[in-house]
């Protein structure tokens, strides 16, 4: 991966970034809990995105192809659009949100060093217990992140059809299991089915999903063999 | 992709034949998109030749209904085979966005 953290001048934020910023607590700036492996397909699966809505990657249910090679101008896209690039043929989403998750411990830092550089972020360092260095990323400006839930919770509560980019930040954000960290109980109760069908309209945030929850049910039947 | 536009009633209707996906869709794009910009109006898209849709494909329906609910206008998608109305079921489109078995129902959907 790159040593680039600096987003391109001027840019909206990616995709990448709007996760790592809502996976988030607000107020320590620890991760907030998820199922092992949410964040690392999720991050993954945000990439895929933000290359498919800069018109580089198209896919269907079988396979994932790569329609530009040309550079976005990214340094964390382009990475992840060379490694996908490289391929001698196409292969299905899921093997590439396999493969990208290996490397979203570099792409986490990345995107939190950007958050950081963007003013929307803090970095915190202190010692646990005297000895072991830890880093939190309380908000800097959180704006952004106000921005950003006021516009998915009137989303969820309405009826609006969504653009698609928020579509897949909610697939995102259900496959973390975000959901219920970031909008009001009620709202979510009530708005179940809303959630579920904004959830599955993208292909790459239902494959999330189906990894994550995968994982969840391996554990949770491994857990239980073990009690046996 | 070939796309040929028709009159039916008061709707305009684009017929979306062959395959659309990341390479056909931006051509899509702008066809719907002019279309649109003429005023609040019923677009159908008639499916009927459509062979294939990829996830830019899906994008593209998505945006044209959002941008005609935005306009005050209205998208129906009509003629779906079975495998592209499976693409919508799966998609949560069915859900969301207005279907019609044909352009003639379509074109008078309330």
């Amino acid at each position: 991966m790159s040593d680039s953290p600096t987003p391109p001048p001027d840019s909206a934020l990616t995709l990448v970034e709007e996760m790592v910023l809502l996976a988030l607590d607000d107020a320590t700036g620890d991760l907030r809990p998820m199922p092992v492996m949410a964040l690392e397909y999720s991050l993954a699966s945000a990439l895929l995105a933000d290359l498919a809505l800069a018109g580089r990657l198209d896919s269907d249910p079988q396979q994932l192809v790569v329609l530009s090679r040309e550079p976005t101008g990214d340094s964390l896209l382009d990475d992840a659009l060379a490694t996908v690039a490289a391929s001698p043929e196409p292969l299905p989403v899921a093997h590439w949100l396999r493969v990208l998750a290996g490397d979203s411990r570099a792409l986490e830092k990345a995107a939190r060093d950007r958050l950081v550089t963007r003013g929307i972020l803090r970095e915190e360092k202190r010692k646990l217990l005297w000895v072991f260095g830890v880093r939190r990323y309380p908000a800097a400006d959180d704006r952004e992140r106000v921005e950003v839930r006021t516009r998915l919770s009137a989303l969820i509560l309405g009826e609006d059809l969504p653009d698609p980019r928020d579509a897949i930040l909610i697939s995102l954000l259900k496959a973390s299991h975000l959901v219920p960290h970031l909008f009001p109980e009620a709202a979510i109760q009530a708005r179940e089915a809303r959630i579920a069908t904004l959830a599955r309209m993208d292909l790459v945030g239902r494959e999330v999903s189906s990894a994550v929850e995968a994982i969840v049910t391996l554990i949770s039947s491994s857990a239980l063999s073990l009690r046996v | 992709m070939e796309i040929v536009e028709s009159s039916h009633l008061e709707a305009t209707v684009l017929a979306l034949i062959g395959r659309l996906d990341g390479h056909s869709s931006p051509g899509a794009t702008e066809r719907i998109d002019a279309v649109l910009a003429r005023g609040p109006a019923r677009l159908v898209l008639d499916l009927s030749g459509l062979e294939y849709v990829s996830s830019a494909g899906l994008r593209v329906f998505l945006m044209a209904a959002k941008n005609a609910q935005t306009a005050g206008g209205s998208v129906v998608f009509a003629g779906l085979s079975p495998a592209i109305r499976e693409v919508f079921a799966l998609s949560g489109f069915l859900d969301v966005l207005s279907v019609q078995p044909t352009v003639a129902e379509a074109a008078v959907q309330p």
